[in-house]
């Protein structure tokens, strides 16, 4: 009798949890979504203008994403992009005051930045220069979209 | 009828907690052997040969009289827990750099650094 009691319980138990699964998202959602892996400049040091050609850049970076022409010369471009996003539903609590409306409320935002890394090589495939662009940390999880 | 119940319980258990969880992978396009881009030899290998080892390109990009073969993939892993989520996508690409006459010039190829991992956490540590 004992045993048939516990097993109904815990038939109770795991049909509640199971009725709550719609919930796993829950009020609030954190997402990210990330493209490579950020170069710094400390990864660069061993580049030198005139002598590292765009094989030994490729060792040690990886090959590029992108390859452009330019007047006299070629261009290659790193991406890092990172991008975040936040989402709240304020409305998300009322499911518990009012059973059978649940209004959602959903505020929140996010962001896409961008670093760049470009090279430019000459004729001979050595490089001529190369510049950062950093964008990344322009992404961020917004909470109030209502800010600006 | 004890056991049954534990054994019952802990696999309960299990499929509570991992509720609300994915892992998810996904790719874009083949990756190359690093084998079939060591096979192209600058200065000797033309236009066809590199179509019969890595196969057609996925693009072709002219630059400053020079034809170059872009082939790349995309490899994605996808991570869910609760409320976080995290994907992380990476980039392979490899470019065969022809000269005007058609032979192989450069081969530009290269991992990107760090492995592609499957995270969930969203945030740099602690909270950024």
């Amino acid at each position: 009798m004992t045993m048939l009691r516990n097993v109904s319980i815990y038939l109770i138990l795991a049909l509640t949890f199971v009725s709550l699964d719609g919930c796993s998202q829950g009020p609030l959602i954190w997402r990210r979504v990330t493209l490579n892996q950020p170069i710094s400049s400390g990864d660069v040091v061993f580049i030198v203008p005139g002598k590292t050609d765009i094989t030994a850049v490729a060792e040690r970076l990886g090959a590029p994403n992108e390859i452009l022409t330019s007047q006299g010369g070629i261009v290659t471009r790193y991406y890092f992009a990172d991008g975040k996003y936040f989402k709240a539903n304020y409305g998300w609590g009322f499911r518990f005051l009012i059973p059978f409306f649940s209004p959602d409320l959903d505020l929140g935002g996010g962001g896409i930045g961008r670093d760049v890394f470009q090279v430019t090589y000459d004729q001979h495939w050595r490089v001529r220069d190369h510049a950062f662009a950093f964008h990344s940390r322009s992404s961020e999880f917004m909470v109030w979209p209502f800010k600006d | 009828m004890k056991q049954l119940v534990c054994c019952l319980l802990g696999l309960s258990m299990v499929a509570v907690l991992s509720q609300g969880c994915a892992f998810i992978r996904g790719n874009y396009g083949e990756e190359l052997g690093q084998g079939d881009v060591t096979s192209i030899q600058k200065g000797v290998s033309t236009r066809a040969d590199v179509a019969a080892v890595l196969g057609a390109p996925d693009r072709i990009i002219g630059a400053n009289d020079r034809e170059i073969f872009h082939y790349y993939h995309y490899d994605v892993k996808s991570g869910s827990v609760f409320i976080f989520s995290r994907t992380n996508i990476k980039s392979d690409d490899t470019y065969v750099i022809f000269n005007g006459a058609g032979i192989v010039e450069e081969v530009v190829s290269g991992k990107r650094k760090g492995p592609l991992e499957f995270q969930f956490w969203p945030f740099d540590w602690p909270f950024n």
